[in-house]
């Protein structure tokens, strides 16, 4: 195998995320990470779940038709379930292959393409599929997502062929789309950054760019082999028509996702409880303290005012005058979550309960110093430290079964058509974070939310975005941190992670004479996008066509 | 289907879901409806089955195949008035709070769906066919010969004669059969179409949660033949002090216990093939597995561990009810929703239990070692017990129950160590340590 090809792709991927970072969507990372699974519901000794042995997801449709956006949404589940999962993106290869600026050339895609574009083309093939069975073999990969055209037939059953002698199974899924409002609006995503349509009208340039594909890859057959396994998903999830050979729960489970899988865009809000009077008992379940009932309302004040000014923003900017996008917030059925949530409801917002979101359960922790901790359980400590995401002090839950506890409420949130307000203890935002921004289980549990902050989550089809807002109003002295946390026990505490850049300082350092600041000047502090690179990275797919 | 909202940014009510099976006669729809049915109760989402066969018998209890005729026009007209009495009967129930209301009939014409889909969608009730779709000529003859003896339609016939009627009777219904959309004009509708026993599904319109999570179950079902076995960890010590909760380790007769139960298996198995063995995180449950035969495969749950009783964990039932003697009557009251503080309630133990009971149906044989109030979870899952009764469910120690689910309901083994054993079952208002004399298993 071209090891150094393959690291040179890695390099080159203008999405590679530096490993420290937890603030960058880290679902495109190409790690060797074994900490990535979240919510993994057994191991087996290969590794591997759900004893379905090795396989290959393997996308089928043209380009425009969200085939990244499945790929990206369906590795970042499996991820977080404990499928090991990798998506090889052919178009990384073929750009790879023919150089920065180089072109492939125009009979590349034709079925009677001339050879010379023939042997480039199994050239290409055959480097993204050495590395898919380096990666399963070797690197005891479990999912591997295979993201190309595949558009003829009779190139498909040769390559599940192919897969078979490689004891690996596949899957097909395609996305089949014939309803044009979707293609349009597919293709006015994908093109807006391009300079060959700056200055076009978006309707003209989505049609012009269509055509082009059309004009590209003239042949598409969509699936209809009755011996393979595959799914078809059509119009972005408007039906599914599912043919099932040899697959069983692996794949159920696939199609369960993409059902409640959409492509509408609505953003996630994560905020912390209040503070409770008596912040360090578990077991008491107590109402929230008198702060804490400022903080509720300072917060609701935050969140409306906030969405009421992007919605002022996009009209401003010439948007159409559209309502706001429902807003639904979920708690805990833990008291604290609940009351913090009133200001909502006295709104007339929908306030939902899920028990699923009830914090991490301390056990024996429970009220205990990090040094308490320390002197009675010393042997649980050592444990801790080594794996502070999987270890369970006695009676109590580790991050890893918090995860499993909040499957369902994955599935929920990416069913939710409304924006959704989740409103939940530390632990849980940290596991739900870690889902949407696909960070390491080393990290979960030092992800900090600071109790005067949003976190504001915006999907995008490639990597998701993170953005923090203030909440103005609050005493920061008065903000307190998390004293009801399982301490964390890490040796020596090299800084706390924060999702968020900056996040991470402790608020004894924050300038002490924020309170006194003029409230419009607190105001005015704009939400801050989280840096990434998702625009170069559209640019990067503009031609992926494969 | 454009979002219900009222403008300002706040949404209605959640929906309410009409889920109508289509298909055949012999086609395993009235299975279908009738796990669904459990499932949804079981997660205290109110469902209820409305079978339009029963109405039709209070007509005509016993038709022959001509009956299903379409040129027989008194048959016609009856049939038709059963299903708008049992339609009728639904909407009254989901007036009264039902949220999936399952319409079990052929509903084998485009006709006979749009009237349904009219009558209840103006009720602004959310309509899902189910169609069962099925040329599998030896699983229809396994339904005929299931029908021919357990049908009130042919109670007191030969089975000889009652085997061919129903044959008629499904051709009558071939006739006029429609599956969903077969001449594309039913785009619009969700639907779920289950062909050859899963080999093809096709889902359609999916519209939201609720609907997804009863699709994503129905393709989990499968019908090969399976039993799963439970069990109670073996006594603990604290078992023994009348103390509950905690995570202690077994007594002697408990570990007694630990070492009968592979001859108990093995005698209730009747071979050596291996089960699957799932135990809780808890000391107590890992110990009386650990004796059991070295090709079990075993896993640990945390979703297994027992109820978590908060405060009042490792306390008594007298310490309970001096301590917290509010908290001990209101649980007394509705044992089901009672939460204990900083702990749980039965209804949130059977949610976290959910993705147990999914890996249970498509899992084949499995060994359960877990908890008292984990057992009574799943034991309501599989015997469609009330939620008023499964939290008193008795469920004795060193006993290993044997459950294998049938057509029509689940049929349960029981298998009695014969090791002496406290009794942790209470009775209500009793705060004793050990209830003297305990109830027989009620399993």
């Amino acid at each position: 195998m071209d090891t150094l090809l393959t690291a040179e792709i890695a390099a080159n991927a203008p999405r590679y995320r530096r490993k420290s970072s937890t603030f960058i969507d880290g679902i495109h990372d190409i790690s060797d990470d074994q900490n990535m699974a979240p919510a993994q519901l057994y191991s087996t000794m290969s590794g591997r779940l759900f004893h379905s042995g090795r396989i290959a997801i393997v996308m089928v449709g043209l380009p425009a038709r969200g085939k990244t956006h499945i790929c990206v949404s369906m590795a970042r589940y499996l991820s977080w379930l404990g499928v090991k999962t990798r998506i090889f993106h052919l178009g990384d290869y073929r750009r790879a292959t023919v150089g920065k600026g180089g072109e492939v050339p125009q009979d590349y895609f034709y079925p009677n393409a001339s050879p010379a574009s023939m042997v480039l083309r199994q050239k290409i093939l055959k480097k993204c599929r050495d590395d898919i069975y380096a990666w399963l073999n070797h690197e005891n990969g479990q999912v591997a997502i295979y993201d190309a055209v595949n558009p003829t037939a009779s190139g498909r059953r040769s390559l599940a062929k192919e897969f078979g002698k490689h004891d690996v199974q596949t899957l097909f899924l395609e996305s089949y789309v014939d309803d044009e409002e979707i293609l349009k609006e597919n293709a006015r995503n994908v093109k807006i950054h391009s300079p060959d349509f700056e200055g076009m009208e978006p309707d003209a340039a989505a049609e012009k760019y269509l055509k082009r594909i059309v004009e590209k890859i003239p042949v598409f057959e969509t699936m209809e082999e009755e011996e393979l396994n595959y799914v078809k998903m059509i119009n972005a999830g408007q039906a599914f028509f599912y043919n099932n050979v040899s697959f069983n729960y692996l794949s159920h489970r696939i199609v369960f996702y993409l059902t409640n899988l959409h492509i509408k865009s609505r953003v996630t809000y994560f905020v912390r409880a209040g503070a409770a009077a008596e912040e360090d008992s578990y077991k008491s379940d107590g109402p929230l303290s008198e702060e804490g009932q400022y903080y509720a309302q300072k917060m609701c004040h935050a969140v409306l005012k906030h969405r009421e000014n992007e919605r002022k923003q996009v009209i401003d900017q010439g948007g159409p005058d559209l309502p706001l996008r429902p807003l639904t917030v979920w708690t805990s059925t833990r008291v604290r979550t609940v009351q913090t949530s009133e200001p909502f409801k006295e709104l007339g917002y929908k306030v939902r309960q899920r028990s699923q979101m009830a914090q991490i359960n301390p056990g024996v922790c429970e009220k205990l110093s990090e040094r308490a901790i320390r002197n009675l359980y010393p042997e649980e400590a050592e444990k801790h430290e080594l794996d502070p995401y999987h270890h369970r002090y006695p009676r109590a839950e580790s991050y890893h079964d918090l995860a499993v506890r909040l499957e369902p409420i994955i599935l929920e949130l990416e069913r939710e058509q409304n924006d959704l307000l989740i409103i939940a203890h530390e632990s849980v935002l940290r596991v739900l974070y870690a889902y949407l921004m696909h960070c390491s289980t080393m990290d979960i549990p030092k992800l900090k939310f600071r109790r005067d902050e949003i976190i504001e989550i915006i999907p995008a089809a490639y990597q998701n975005e993170a953005k923090r807002l203030h909440i103005p109003g609050l005493d920061p002295k008065k903000v307190p941190r998390s004293p009801e946390e399982i301490r964390v026990v890490t040796n020596p505490p090299s800084g706390e992670l924060s999702p968020i850049p900056g996040l991470s300082s402790p608020v004894e350092q924050q300038p002490p004479n924020l309170v006194e600041e003029p409230e419009e000047e607190e105001t005015a502090r704009p939400p801050e996008k989280i840096d990434n690179n998702t625009k170069d990275t559209l640019k990067d797919r503009l031609a992926d066509e494969d | 289907m454009p979002l219900k909202t009222n403008g300002i940014g706040i949404s209605v009510e959640d929906t309410r879901i009409c889920v109508v099976m289509v298909g055949l006669p012999a086609r395993g729809k009235s299975y279908i409806a009738q796990k669904a049915q459990r499932y949804l109760k079981w997660l205290s989402i109110p469902a209820a089955t409305f079978n339009v066969g029963n109405y039709r018998r209070c007509d005509a209890p016993h038709p022959s195949a001509d009956f299903f005729d379409t040129n027989n026009v008194e048959g016609e007209r009856k049939r038709r008035a059963a299903a708008e009495a049992a339609v009728a009967d639904m909407l009254k129930w989901f007036k009264k709070g039902g949220v999936v209301g399952i319409l079990d009939a052929t509903n084998s014409t485009k006709e006979r769906r749009q009237w349904v889909m009219d009558v209840v969608g103006k009720h602004g009730i959310d309509v899902i066919f189910v169609e069962s779709k099925c040329d599998e000529e030896e699983l229809i003859m396994a339904n005929i010969r299931d029908v021919k003896t357990t049908s009130p339609d042919y109670a007191g016939q030969d089975p000889e004669e009652a085997a061919q009627d129903f044959r008629n009777r499904i051709r009558n219904y071939e006739k006029v059969y429609k599956t969903i959309n077969a001449d594309g004009d039913e785009d619009q509708l969700t639907y779920l179409k289950i062909m050859n026993v899963g080999r093809q599904v096709i889902i359609n319109r999916i519209q939201d949660y609720l609907q997804s999570r009863i699709v994503y179950y129905l393709m989990n079902l499968h019908i090969r033949p399976r039993s799963v076995w439970l069990s109670r960890h073996g006594e603990s010590m604290l078992n023994l002090e009348g103390r509950i909760g905690g995570d202690s380790e077994l007594s002697h007769r408990g570990e007694e216990y630990a070492r009968k139960l592979p001859d108990l298996v093995l005698e209730s198995v009747g071979s050596d093939r291996p089960l699957t063995v799932w135990t809780s995180t808890l000391q107590r449950t890992i110990m009386t597995a650990r004796h059991l035969p070295l090709h079990y495969n075993q896993l640990q749950w945390k979703a297994l561990d027992e109820l978590d009783a908060g405060l009042c964990d490792g306390m008594t039932y007298q310490e309970i009810s001096d301590l917290y003697p509010e908290d001990f009557k209101a649980r007394d009251e509705d044992k089901y929703n009672y939460r204990y503080r900083g702990g749980e309630s039965y209804r949130d133990v059977v949610i976290r239990l959910e993705p147990i009971i999914m890996e249970l149906e498509r899992s084949e044989d499995i060994l359960i070692i877990s908890h008292q109030a984990v057992i009574r979870c799943i034991y309501a899952y599989f015997m469609q017990k009330s939620q008023e009764d499964s939290p008193w469910v008795p469920v004795p120690l060193h006993t290993l129950l044997k459950l294998t689910p049938r057509a029509y309901g689940t049929e349960v083994q029981t298998y009695k160590a014969n090791i002496k054993a406290v009794s942790t079952w209470r009775g209500k208002g009793s705060t004793a340590k050990h209830e003297d004399p305990a109830p027989e298993g009620g399993v």
